[in-house]
């Protein structure tokens, strides 16, 4: 189905996102708060810190444990696991253990003679895997994806304490390439806060209207644990917003773009070129249209041996300049 | 006096601050080259740069390449910019402190609105932290200053196998005024520096 940029619905738009902070911050709780108390949410618990959130707040939510990699596999194929509008694996950085775990035993070559893991190989097979894995859950079954993972104090080059994930091998880089929000949990004052736009300390990720600190509610047993739900609903609004601006300058930088493309094609010599140059200006540009249709014009002048002329604001034959 | 200024000057001379440790000389004596415009030496990191961004140009205009150890990574952003315009030079006055400075580059790709610039690791990601580590470049802000229709600035950056990517926009982007105005603060009690700058980099009207 083709639908026009102005069609596209938002209300069932999922998100991918990234929490971490240090110990005890509260982040399994936080991630298990889209729907009421968890409702939504399935838990790949794979360290166990469930038992640490109060029961309240987890109340509806679905906790899958495994023992291997491949438990985590078919456990995903369960109807807990369809029913959940978003998966939260608690940790990253224990999936990445998990999967060494299982390219340890299932592939000959991520053992090196020794016995040992063979970081070379091995973290070639976790890699592929895990981007199977995320694109699994994301694209084929359309779920909201949390990645938990905690984190280590670093110290900068002047001494200055920096946050780093806490995750072996390059996930750690490429997960914020497919995600939507990255927040660093930490508290400031008595305030426990999501911050979603990067600082010195900490890198953080936001869009569709999420930035800086978000506050997150003090949990009481009568509070519900809903806060990834605001959020989500919160961003769908402002991408239904945002929208409604970008689907007509989309319209208008694809209309000028093409027209300029035939225009250019046409362009021979000097005077076509600058015949060009005139009814580019002319066209509806948006966005960067006008630069971008600027820079093919001359490309294609530089082929033809011309050059832009400033004085004379004109191509001219030759070396001119 | 109007004098140009760039991304590549405010960043070597950031770097004489950011260096690893025990670079500080070396750091020194390459912002001095570039403020003096001496050609820079090409080294293995700067060629390796050059050869995968002419594989990925390659990739997005639809050439035929001969599939090698760099092929996924450069395919990744490709994909990405395919359809984009490169090399875009980019230009706009900027007035700090009553000073005139012409603000120009080079930008990567420009398309719909958003500047790409591609980044080359010859470390694998394995080995790197990389997130965050273009938040205190001038390159974004300087460009987003330059091109105002554009709203975004992309790092597409890739080990020749993955893709991480890091956005600016203007709302998370320093202003490029504070920058040249922090670098012109530290030049002007640099009076023999400053001079340089001055006669170099000085904009004939």
């Amino acid at each position: 189905m083709i639908q026009h940029g102005y069609e596209l619905d938002f209300s069932k738009q999922t998100f991918g996102v990234i929490l971490y902070g240090a110990p005890g911050i509260g982040k399994t709780t936080l991630a298990l708060s889209d729907g009421n108390n968890g409702a939504d949410t399935l838990l790949i618990d794979l360290e166990h810190g469930i038992g640490r959130t109060n029961p309240i707040h987890r109340l509806n939510a679905s906790v899958l444990s495994a023992a291997t990699y491949e438990e985590v596999l078919a456990d995903l194929n369960t109807p807990e696991a369809a029913a959940a509008k978003t998966i939260v694996i608690d940790t990253a950085g224990s999936l990445v253990d998990y999967l060494k775990d299982w390219a340890f035993r299932t592939k000959q070559d991520a053992r090196t003679k020794a016995g040992t893991f063979n970081g070379l190989k091995g973290f070639g097979y976790v890699k592929s895997e895990l981007e199977s894995f995320v694109n699994k859950i994301k694209t084929v079954m359309n779920k909201n994806v949390v990645f938990i993972f905690h984190c280590d104090e670093k110290a900068d080059k002047d001494g200055n304490p920096i946050q780093r994930l806490r995750c072996e091998g390059s996930f750690r880089n490429t997960v914020w390439t497919g995600i939507d929000f990255g927040a660093y949990i930490q508290m400031i004052g008595n305030k426990r806060v999501a911050c979603f736009s990067p600082e010195d300390e900490f890198f953080a990720k936001g869009c569709h209207g999420i930035s800086g600190h978000v506050e997150i509610p003090m949990l009481k047993d009568d509070v519900k644990n809903d806060f990834l739900q605001k959020l989500f609903d919160s961003a769908r609004a402002n991408m239904a917003q945002e929208n409604e601006g970008v689907a007509e300058q989309i319209t208008a930088y694809k209309g000028a773009m093409e027209a300029a493309k035939g225009m250019v094609e046409g362009v021979t010599d000097a005077d076509t070129a600058n015949a060009c140059m005139k009814a580019l200006l002319n066209l509806n540009h948006s966005l960067t249209s006008k630069t971008e249709c600027a820079k093919l014009l001359n490309d294609k002048c530089k082929t033809l041996g011309l050059n832009f002329n400033k004085a004379e604001g004109a191509y001219v034959a030759g070396d001119a300049k | 006096m109007k004098t140009r200024i760039t991304k590549t000057l405010l960043d070597a001379w950031a770097y004489t601050f950011d260096c690893y440790e025990g670079g500080e000389e070396d750091a020194m004596n390459d912002f001095i080259k570039t403020l003096n415009r001496e050609p820079i030496e090409e080294t293995e990191a700067i060629a390796n740069g050059k050869a995968f961004e002419n594989l990925v140009w390659d990739m997005a205009e639809g050439h035929e390449v001969t599939p090698g150890k760099w092929t996924e990574g450069a395919r990744k952003i490709a994909e990405i910019v395919k359809g984009g315009q490169w090399q875009v030079h980019v230009a706009t006055d900027v007035t700090v402190n009553g000073r005139v400075f012409w603000l120009h580059g080079f930008c990567d790709v420009v398309k719909a609105g958003v500047i790409y610039d591609i980044k080359f690791k010859a470390k694998s990601f394995n080995q790197l932290d990389l997130y965050g580590s273009y938040r205190g470049h001038s390159q974004h802000s300087a460009y987003l200053r330059c091109l105002p229709e554009a709203y975004e600035f992309v790092y597409l950056v890739s080990d020749g196998s993955d893709l991480y990517t890091e956005a600016y926009n203007r709302r998370t982007s320093r202003p490029i005024e504070e920058i040249i105005g922090e670098f012109m603060s530290w030049l002007e009690s640099q009076p023999d520096l400053l001079k340089i700058y001055e006669e170099k980099w000085r904009v004939e009207e």
